[in-house]
């Protein structure tokens, strides 16, 4: 029996909305959630974005929206309630529920029955009281503060009480080059008991941003949310619009999105693995990736005149097309980086000092990836092939293309730096792959919009993005963005646990979560 | 070979043949010798920018440009620092701290505005949750417009500070 007769069997009130190739959609009432929650956990479905969505589809008031992913189904299911009476919180069932309703909290004002954790999320303790600003009622202007916020009003910190632990406070300006974010750990000597993370320093309201706004300006503040997720972000927008509106982009455009964005991935993992390496005080080891960063960055700017890809992807295809000439250059240097890349590594591999920092520091427990929803490469090193290029395959070139991931059971820095490195290797080969078959033709696509509602969802360096998009009269509605890293930060509270503080920034750098997509 | 491909050894030297790096490096160095004697200590404070001036900040520091040779570095208090180097439209959660920040940093200390939302063009800048520009919030010296700016347009913002404090004193 499929679950979703087994779902219509036991409540009886589900009702079974469109479906398409990618989603499901059901509609239940906000009694029934917590219930419904239960059964889907047995089914081994898990929740990967729940938000709110005011005046939707004839409903004056707030409609929740939970997606869920199936571990083996291409598909999504998405279950809508509305918020008529008391709703009750999900995060007994989905741990990462609690924090999908705190930022509702904030976002719309609606209390979450036994909800385990109620603090302010991305509003901080200055906002003033009863401001939401995700309500329709408001309109996105500049607010007045509270003058002075009261000692009451602060944020609360787990603390850890006993004889010799203590906390030590970083942040939210932290000693590198880096955005800001709050550490509280609690420490016994020198090993961590319990790491407390608060982020939303930079919360720069894009959610509400973006509401009212034109389709085609939307993509410009969709950029501007992550520095090196541009790529990613820009395409699961254009890819979400292009799915409502019905539009087919030529197949040269889309073989240059794929380009694009796997050079964005190549990049920004160099980073990642220089400063890992960095950390552990190699700098001369690190420079080679360094080295290899900027070329790629280089290489960017000839294909798209931005170093960081701004402005390449549009609806419809890709804002200018690439010269064959370039695309030479490009896998003659590729040919170079594979081989520079694959021999830097090897060195730092063979570096005693090094594997003696990585090795089994900072494990990542595989139990937790499904139920914390983490995704990308620290999936993939902690045992489970989690890929959204291979699970949700939204272009067919990387079905054609992209060779199978490696896959690691430890869970350690060391794993996450191997599969970081293999990643990079499989990111190389499917480029000079693309290069070598990339077809003529026109690189964009005319369009006509039409509204509707849509979800993305892309594979950035970091893990799975998610975006939804709704478009109400040409324009944006709603639009919500969760990107990888706001499940992704929950794992570094655990892989840091029992290991010693000096450890800290190495871990941290091994998992390089972007502070800037998950504080929107 | 194509001009793309640098040869390890041929990095550096590469560099080097790029004339327009290899002056402003040499001004650079010749400017913070005489408005601060040997060196200017930077603190990199981040708003809410969207990273990317963050990655060319780091970038300024591998061997392509390499600017610690010249007299720069990056500092991690602002306890140490001459210069506050602030990226983002600085959102409502990261005024208290950008005060605090510049109340800890000693005088005589001067304040880069970096990128576009630093400098009050940011896309963000009239969200609910920003101020909209460092200047709002504490004094700026220079500003480094762009979307990021790319290293070589922060080597000449740099310079441009160092020259405006040879010029003016302390």
């Amino acid at each position: 029996m499929s679950y979703k007769n087994q779902l219509k069997q036991l409540f009886p009130s589900i009702i079974y909305n469109e479906e398409n190739d990618s989603e499901e959609y059901a509609t239940v009432t906000s009694k029934e959630i917590l219930e419904i929650s239960k059964i889907l956990k047995e089914l081994q479905f898990h929740l990967i974005l729940e938000f709110g969505i005011e005046n939707f589809k004839n409903y004056k008031g707030i409609t929740l929206v939970y997606v869920f992913e199936k571990t083996d189904s291409k598909k999504l299911l998405i279950v809508q309630s509305k918020v008529d009476n008391d709703i009750e919180s999900i995060a007994p069932i989905f741990p990462t529920a609690a924090l999908y309703e705190r930022e509702i909290q904030d976002g719309f004002g609606i209390e979450f029955k036994q909800l385990c954790d109620s603090r302010k999320l991305f509003l901080h303790e200055h906002y003033p009281k009863g401001f939401h600003p995700l309500k329709k009622s408001f309109i996105n202007a500049h607010i007045k503060l509270k003058d002075k916020v009261l000692l009451s009003e602060e944020y609360i910190f787990k603390k850890i009480k006993g004889e010799g632990v203590y906390q030590i406070p970083v942040g939210p300006i932290h000693a590198g080059i880096i955005a800001p974010g709050h550490f509280r750990f609690n420490v016994l000597g020198e090993t961590i008991l319990n790491l407390e993370i608060r982020h939303f320093w930079k919360h720069r309201g894009v959610e509400k941003y973006a509401e009212n706004k034109s389709v085609e300006e939307g993509i410009l503040f969709i950029e501007s949310i992550c520095g090196d997720e541009t790529v990613a972000n820009a395409l699961a927008y254009c890819m979400a619009i292009e799915k409502v509106s019905n539009i087919k982009i030529p197949e040269r455009a889309e073989y240059l999105r794929v380009l694009f964005a796997e050079m964005e991935r190549i990049y920004s993992l160099l980073g990642d693995i220089a400063g890992m390496i960095i950390d552990v005080a190699y700098p001369s080891g690190a420079s080679q990736f360094f080295n290899l960063r900027e070329e790629i960055l280089r290489c960017d700017e000839k294909l798209t005149g931005s170093r960081f890809c701004k402005g390449a992807i549009i609806i419809g295809g890709v804002s200018k097309d690439v010269h064959s000439k370039t695309l030479k250059e490009l896998e003659d240097y590729m040919d170079y980086f594979s081989s520079q890349f694959t021999s830097s590594f090897l060195r730092i591999l063979e570096n005693a000092s090094v594997m003696d920092r990585f090795e089994t520091t900072g494990i990542i427990n595989e139990k937790l990836v499904e139920l914390l929803n983490l995704t990308g490469p620290l999936a993939r090193a902690s045992g489970k092939n989690k890929d959204e290029r291979v699970s949700h395959p939204y272009s067919k070139i990387y079905t054609k293309l992209m060779d199978p991931n490696k896959i690691l059971n430890q869970g350690d820095v060391l794993a996450r730096f191997r599969i970081k490195a293999s990643t990079i290797t499989n990111s190389a080969k499917i480029i000079m792959k693309i290069i070598k078959c990339m077809p003529d033709g026109t690189s964009s696509a005319n369009y006509a919009l039409k509204d509707g509602c849509s979800f993305s969802i892309v594979e950035s360096s970091r893990g799975q993005n998610i975006l939804y998009i709704n478009i109400k009269n040409k324009k944006i509605d709603r639009l919500k963005i969760r990107t990888a890293s706001f499940c992704n930060w929950c794992a570094i509270e655990h892989a840091v646990m029992g290991n010693i503080v000096p450890d800290f920034p190495l871990i941290n750098k091994s998992l390089n979560l972007s502070y800037e997509s998950n504080d929107l | 070979m194509n001009k793309f491909i640098f040869q390890t050894t041929k990095v550096i030297k590469k560099f080097k043949d790029d004339e327009e790096l290899k002056k402003l490096h040499f001004e650079l160095k010749r400017s913070i010798i005489s408005a601060f004697g040997r060196s200017i200590a930077i603190r990199e404070i981040d708003t809410g920018s969207d990273g990317s001036p963050e990655i060319e900040l780091v970038n300024l520091t591998n061997p392509y440009y390499d600017i610690e040779q010249y007299g720069i570095t990056f500092v991690a208090s602002p306890k140490h620092a001459d210069v506050l180097l602030v990226t983002g439209s600085v959102t409502h959660n990261m005024v208290t701290p950008l005060r605090k920040a510049y109340e800890a940093a000693p005088s005589p200390k001067w304040v880069i505005a970096l990128g576009d939302d630093a400098c009050g063009n940011g896309i963000f800048k009239d969200s609910y949750a920003v101020i909209g520009s460092v200047d709002k919030v504490i004094p700026v010296d220079i500003k480094i417009p762009g979307n990021p700016p790319t290293p070589i347009e922060i080597i000449k913002g740099l310079l441009e500070l160092t020259e405006k404090i040879k010029k003016e004193g302390y």
